[in-house]
């Protein structure tokens, strides 16, 4: 078989789960943005005054900050923007039990590979479809552990004062352009407390879908992490295939008081024509320790880059993220360490892969105030190159400003080799089989800390496209 | 040498009334020039007005803010000719120039005009021409015309380029016939006398087919108390098979800032070096572009600064494989003291057809002070998939394990530490050992620790 059509079977471009279910929709904004449609939405969530005005100023905001001219493309997002719809709530009720689930959403994750005895596994699931929380159950253990796992607007109106003293601390409307969209417009989302030395030992997790044509996505998520405390939350999304251009723009902010721990996973495989603007970022406070896993594999342009900011003595953070941009595709993504605290220590991990005419960009910040004394941060990053038509990057900031500071950076590029291939194939593997190895091999170092279920949907999608590279 | 150009324009004026900075300017300075050489400063003029001074929201202007270093309207450019009332060189300059005896030939701006050229006998009968682009401008049109400021480093580069494009007062060509091999290095040397003055001047640097020649370039000054300007345009041209090394040497004096654009072009199978060691001016800017556009072709690109109380360093470079199967490294390594700051863009560009591109960038800082600070941004940009790239940046102190094993030894503290940093940067100028530039930088270098 010819290396060209060798190398066009190994992706993961076929949309495995581009099914589309009827929608079933209450209310929706119209579409397009205005300060009319931020009133709107948030008279529908019958939300208090300073909401509204945190809102209208962030329209403002938004409407004053120019579009990124980095990154990503973004020429064609603004008349995206005015064709989308920026609320649409499809139930009125929040769910209470599985039962009550309605059965096409049922229906979208049994398709997902979600059989329903693990849902029930999972601790809490908080399943996004569209722009809110329609189904949302807390096992009972934790709810007498004081642990909330709540959709964000719940827990606007169950715990408005935790909710109005930590809001928009991490991410501030004017944080970018995208994250004053976020704050003007933003439903749905996770609002996730964990109390003081309670750990959980099971992940939480949400699923995400985007289920209707030029709709927008708008979640927002909030997590705080009390002293000791250690928690684990998941969150991956598959979104169905449209023709047009779709928008996804998440503001995540969590915060780690003294001696917690945490990790956030995210898998995302949105379909692509999906714009996926994210921005994540944790205040990391004295020893405690955060962990961003970012695995980005779908979406036609992603700009994602999660972020520790070690404001404590002692904290930690550790990025890994794995990148797959096939045809068609931007992954602009990497991760920010701010190191202002002195004995702080970070290391970022990032593994590219780009296929086709695909793009894998690494863009990360590796910034030391002065007073920092101590730090210490190591940048690697590799990229894996699977034919020549395909592109990758590597933008890497690194600002110091403290003379005890130690800080590292290195990249690396590389495509299959021959011989790696020569070998592998003389150990009696097809060509196919050795290069999903090889693949396998380089995203290995951080696959293996994804958990299990995510591991083996990874490594099944690599072999799954093999497969159609035979013959 | 001929009056202020101003002086015709400006009636009331002095006849040595240095002139601003404007389109008056460009008009005298082209008044008995080629037609094609006054055409290509208006239209790098226009270029100039049409560009905005760059900002530091621009990646490229990121960690310099230019507006607070330069002023156009308060610069005026440098009047001609010798500036001691003697005629006499300034100590200083004698004092350069007595190291830089051996050679194959010599170069002496003043103020960005060349002021004495020398070049061996021998190799003028071979061809090989060192000139002022003065003369060049009428002696060799055909080789200016097809060269200077437009297809190597036009206008359209930028802000700063476009204005040296507009106004360079002198120069230097250097160019070398097939096949002529220079043994010693031609030598150039920079005297700036005044201060508040904007000096532009070119270099321009074509070896023909499997020719030879290394160019070493000095830049000095005293300590200046008003803003001073330093432009440089450098064009470097390898055609195929043919091997050039470019140094430059700054030591300029406080008060200057010292802006460098460079580009090199290395043809099929060439080898093309540059060093750029920046120890002096209170802002040095540097933008650097290596070219590799013929198979075999391969740079090395090293860079050296030290930097201490307030000075500036901002370090932007590129590598552009253009062609398979070529070669670049580069290697910029920078100690800071004091509240010295240094920032380094690099970027690696391996365009689709450049396969086989085996390119590599590093950039390390030794950080010695507590309030200096260091930048540093090593990019990659592929687009072809059989390549070999890497790069690595690191920040950080000096060694312990090194200091304390001098420590050990019986060395003072001081001394531990001068040796340590001496060390950490004298494995560049290893890579590219030319007679004389190792030990004028060493010496540079010792001064400067000598404050530590």
């Amino acid at each position: 078989m010819p290396e060209n059509e060798l190398v066009e079977g190994l992706g993961l471009d076929e949309y495995q789960y581009g099914f589309i279910d009827d929608e079933a929709h209450v209310f929706r904004t119209r579409p397009g943005l205005s300060e009319e449609v931020v009133r709107q939405i948030s008279k529908h969530k019958e939300e208090p005054e300073w909401m509204l005005e945190f809102r209208l100023k962030a329209l403002k905001i938004y409407e004053s900050k120019p579009m990124p001219t980095w990154g990503g493309d973004l020429s064609d997002l603004e008349a995206t923007l005015d064709e989308i719809y920026f609320y649409v709530k499809p139930q009125d009720q929040m769910e209470r039990s599985w039962d009550d689930v309605p059965s096409n959403i049922k229906n979208t994750f049994e398709r997902l590979g979600i059989p329903e005895a693990e849902q029930k596994l999972l601790a809490g699931v908080g399943a996004q479809y569209e722009s809110e929380m329609v189904y949302h159950s807390l096992k009972e253990e934790w709810a007498s552990k004081g642990v909330i796992f709540d959709s964000i607007e719940d827990g606007l109106k169950n715990h408005p004062e935790i909710f109005r003293e930590h809001f928009a601390t991490v991410i501030p409307a004017a944080d970018n352009k995208f994250a004053a969209l976020n704050s003007a417009v933003w439903s749905g989302g996770s609002f996730v407390y964990v109390p003081k030395g309670v750990e959980l030992e099971t992940p939480l997790q949400a699923y995400f879908r985007v289920n209707q044509e030029r709709m927008g996505q708008f979640e927002r998520t909030m997590i705080i992490m009390e002293e000791g405390s250690q928690a684990h939350y998941i969150e991956g999304c598959t979104a169905p295939v449209y023709s047009t251009d779709s928008f996804h723009s998440g503001v995540i902010e969590i915060i780690l008081k003294k001696d917690s721990r945490f990790r956030y996973t995210t898998i995302q495989n949105w379909s692509n024509n999906m714009y996926n603007l994210v921005t994540q970022r944790a205040v990391v406070n004295e020893n405690a320790t955060m962990e961003w896993l970012d695995g980005n594999l779908g979406s036609k342009l992603t700009m994602k880059y999660p972020s520790c900011y070690l404001v404590g003595e002692g904290a930690h953070g550790d990025i890994m993220s794995i990148a797959y941009a096939s045809d068609g595709q931007h992954q602009d993504t990497g991760g920010k360490v701010v190191h202002v605290a002195p004995n702080t220590t970070s290391s970022i991990t990032s593994k590219s892969i780009s296929k086709g005419n695909g793009r894998s960009s690494y863009r990360g910040l590796c910034k030391v105030y002065e007073g920092a004394n101590n730090a210490r941060s190591n940048v690697e990053c590799d990229a894996l190159l699977i034919n020549a038509t395909a592109r990758t990057d590597t933008y890497p900031y690194i600002e110091i400003e403290e003379k005890q500071a130690t800080v590292g950076h290195e990249a690396t590029v590389s495509r299959i080799g021959d011989t790696q291939l020569f070998y592998l194939m003389s150990r009696g593997l097809t060509k196919e089989e050795a290069m999903a190895l090889i693949v396998r091999g380089f995203i290995e170092p951080i696959a293996k800390e994804l958990p299990l279920e995510y591991a083996v949907e990874l490594n099944r999608l690599i072999e799954l496209e093999m497969e159609g590279s035979v013959g | 040498m001929s009056s202020s150009p101003r002086a015709a324009e400006a009636p009331v004026a002095e006849e040595d009334t240095p002139s601003s900075l404007d389109e008056s300017a460009v008009e005298s300075i082209s008044r008995g020039a080629p037609s094609w050489l006054s055409e290509r400063r208006r239209h790098a003029w226009s270029v100039f007005e049409d560009t905005p001074l760059p900002s530091t929201r621009s990646e490229e202007w990121r960690y310099t803010d230019v507006s607070r270093v330069v002023d156009f309207a308060d610069l005026r450019l440098a009047p001609d000719g010798m500036p001691a009332e003697n005629g006499s060189r300034p100590a200083g300059l004698t004092a350069a120039m007595e190291e830089d005896l051996a050679a194959s030939g010599h170069a002496v701006l003043v103020d960005g005009n060349v002021v004495h050229v020398d070049l061996d006998p021998a190799l003028e009968e071979q061809g090989v021409i060192l000139t002022s682009l003065r003369t060049a401008v009428n002696e060799h049109v055909g080789l200016l015309e097809e060269l200077l400021a437009t297809e190597v480093l036009p206008p359209e580069e930028g802000k700063f380029q476009a204005l040296n494009a507009a106004l360079w007062s002198d120069g230097v060509l250097l160019y070398v016939p097939p096949n002529v091999k220079l043994d010693l290095p031609v030598r150039a040397t920079r005297w700036l006398s005044h201060a508040g003055s904007a000096v532009f001047a070119r270099t321009l640097i074509v070896a023909e087919p499997g020719s030879q020649v290394s160019y070493v370039e000095e830049l000095l000054s005293e300590d200046f108390d008003k803003r001073t300007l330093v432009s440089s345009a450098v064009e470097v041209v390898a055609r195929d098979g043919a091997q050039i090394q470019y140094v430059s040497v700054q030591r300029l004096g406080r008060g200057v800032f010292c802006q460098s654009a460079q580009r090199t072009l290395a043809h099929r199978d060439s080898k093309l070096d540059t060093l750029n060691v920046n120890l002096g001016a209170s802002v040095t800017r540097l933008d650097l572009n290596a070219q590799l556009l013929g198979a075999g072709a391969h740079s090395e690109m090293l860079g050296l600064y030290f930097g201490d109380q307030d000075q500036h360093f901002d370090h932007n470079t590129s590598q552009d494989h253009v062609a398979p199967d070529t070669g670049s490294d580069l290697l910029y390594k920078g100690a800071l003291d004091d509240r010295a700051q240094a920032a380094f863009r690099g970027i690696i560009r391996v365009h689709p057809d450049a396969q086989r591109t085996d390119a590599y960038q590093t950039n390390r800082n030794l950080l010695l002070s507590d309030e200096c600070r260091a930048n540093s941004l090593p990019n990659l940009e592929i687009q072809a998939d059989d390549v070999k790239c890497s790069h690595g940046a690191t920040v950080g102190q000096l060694d312990s394990e090194a200091l304390f094993y001098l420590l050990s030894r019986g060395l003072s503290r001081e001394q531990a530490e001068r040796l340590v940093v001496l060390g950490f940067l004298g494995d560049v100028m290893a890579r590219l050992p030319l007679g004389g530039v190792v030990e004028k930088v060493t010496r540079a270098i010792e001064r400067k620790l000598e404050h530590v």
